[in-house]
């Protein structure tokens, strides 16, 4: 495993996470969370760990990403909603 | 390697830090504490590698990697999901009380 | 009010560089290790004979620590009860009618195979990578699909709530009841081999002793409580409703 590509795949990590935090839509945010997810469980492979890494991609980026998805459609896409509405 | 690992997960954690402190948005604060998690994650599993190992796996050629932090790891996912799936639960029910998830306006509204 | 809140920015930002640099001195100064020392070694070179399983990680999951994994369930259930608890008086309850005739006809293909595949990683969790949580995992994942492409009251309609409080609550006594037996014969709490279970060749099917019946138990447990958790966040999807649709107490 040469080293330039772990280092690719940890740029990548950090790349999504400063995506995660500053962008202003919670869409965007939650989607680049999930792909956060998926290149650890990458990591996880190249340790090494592929029970880690089978956990961690099915319930970091299934489970608690379609969570978000939820929280978001009952809160704030309400709030988008009723803001649009011209009625 | 396992020092650019250690720098990647230290980053990643202050980055995390950082999003749960400032950010307004109750959402950006549960995202903070998800990216916090996956750091010590991150952490614990690099401080387990042995290079040149193999997977803890029966039947066994060379070395393999330490199995005890991948036992926790394990652990610590699942914990972190049902935190992360309890502070959503608790964000559905403040904005069904206050109306909105600003943390601003839900500080400044009492009651 | 910009300036304070530059201010506070500025002030975390100082606080999050001042906790990397002091947190990389300490990584800085940790020793790789070259080879297994302690537990570990002894894990490793004697998992096969003493518990008779071939993942070394279920082996310790299971058996060597099999007490941690029993809070962990307990957490899982904890959680599931809080949140089943906040969402427990619905009055508009509304569930969508789903997504269009193609995705619910191309579902109804691929659902089997989903649960065969769960199924399958919870049974082999003693031989190869897998096992109760990721198992669970799997299964919660088809049940969020029902949820979403047919709708939360067909979901409901097919697998009654109850009869998931029912799973969730059977896989927490059989790992409990397990454990018992091993008290009941002398050998101690979640005891394997000293309790008289059969541990069997490593890399046979039927090999292990407690570790397949923890498997089942914790992936009945993860599954139901994980489905449990979507279900009750997605009761209601159109809370705004012109007349309450049904006012119930459940």
């Amino acid at each position: 495993m040469s080293t330039v590509l772990y280092g690719f795949f940890c740029v990548f990590l950090i790349l999504t996470a400063l995506v995660a935090s500053e962008i202003e839509d919670i869409l965007s945010s939650v989607i680049s969370l999930s792909i956060n997810g998926v290149l650890l469980a990458i990591l996880f492979v190249i340790l090494q760990a592929p029970d880690v890494a089978l956990t961690q991609a099915v319930i970091n980026s299934g489970l608690v990403t379609s969570l978000f998805l939820v929280a978001y459609s009952q809160t704030e896409k309400q709030d988008l909603r009723r803001g649009d509405d011209k009625k | 390697m396992i020092r650019l690992s250690y720098a990647t997960a230290i980053m990643l954690f202050c980055i995390g830090l950082y999003t749960l402190m400032i950010k307004r948005n109750l959402f950006k604060t549960v995202i903070g504490l998800s990216l916090m998690e996956a750091a010590v994650l991150f952490l614990i599993i690099t401080s387990g590698y042995i290079p040149g190992g193999n997977p803890p796996l029966l039947p066994l050629e060379g070395t393999s990697v330490n199995p005890l932090p991948q036992a926790f790891t394990l652990t610590a996912i699942v914990i972190g999901a049902s935190d992360i799936a309890l502070a959503l639960a608790f964000i559905i029910k403040l904005h069904r009380r206050y109306g909105t998830v600003d943390l601003d306006k839900i500080r400044g509204l009492k009651g | 009010m910009k300036h304070p809140q530059a201010y506070l920015k500025a002030g975390a930002a100082f606080i999050c560089l001042v906790l990397g640099w002091w947190l990389w001195q300490g990584a800085e100064a940790v020793q790789q290790a070259s080879s297994l020392a302690g537990p570990a070694a002894h894990y490793v070179s004697n998992a096969a004979r003493e518990t008779g399983a071939a993942n070394i990680v279920a082996a310790i999951l299971f058996d060597y620590r099999g007490y941690d994994t029993l809070g962990e369930a307990t957490v899982i259930f904890t959680t599931v009860t809080g949140i089943a608890m906040l969402f427990a008086r619905s009055k508009y309850r509304k569930s969508s009618t789903g997504l269009s005739f193609i995705v619910k006809r191309g579902l109804s293909f691929i659902v089997p195979f989903i649960i065969m595949y769960a199924a399958g990683i919870v049974l082999t969790g003693h031989l190869t990578p897998g096992g109760g949580f990721q198992g669970g995992a799997v299964f919660a994942t088809s049940t969020i699909l029902f949820c979403i492409v047919y709708g939360s009251n067909f979901e409901a309609s097919r697998i009654h709530p109850k009869a998931k409080e029912f799973t969730e609550s059977a896989g927490a006594v059989l790992f409990t009841v397990t454990g018992l037996v091993g008290l009941v014969l002398g050998a101690g709490f979640l005891a394997n081999a000293s309790a008289g279970f059969p541990t069997g060749e490593a890399g046979h099917f039927l090999s292990g002793g407690t570790i397949p019946i923890l498997n089942i138990a914790v992936g009945l447990k993860v599954g139901a409580g994980l489905s449990t958790i979507f279900y009750s966040m997605v009761k209601f999807l159109e809370v705004k409703v012109v007349a309450p649709v049904e006012g119930d107490e459940t």
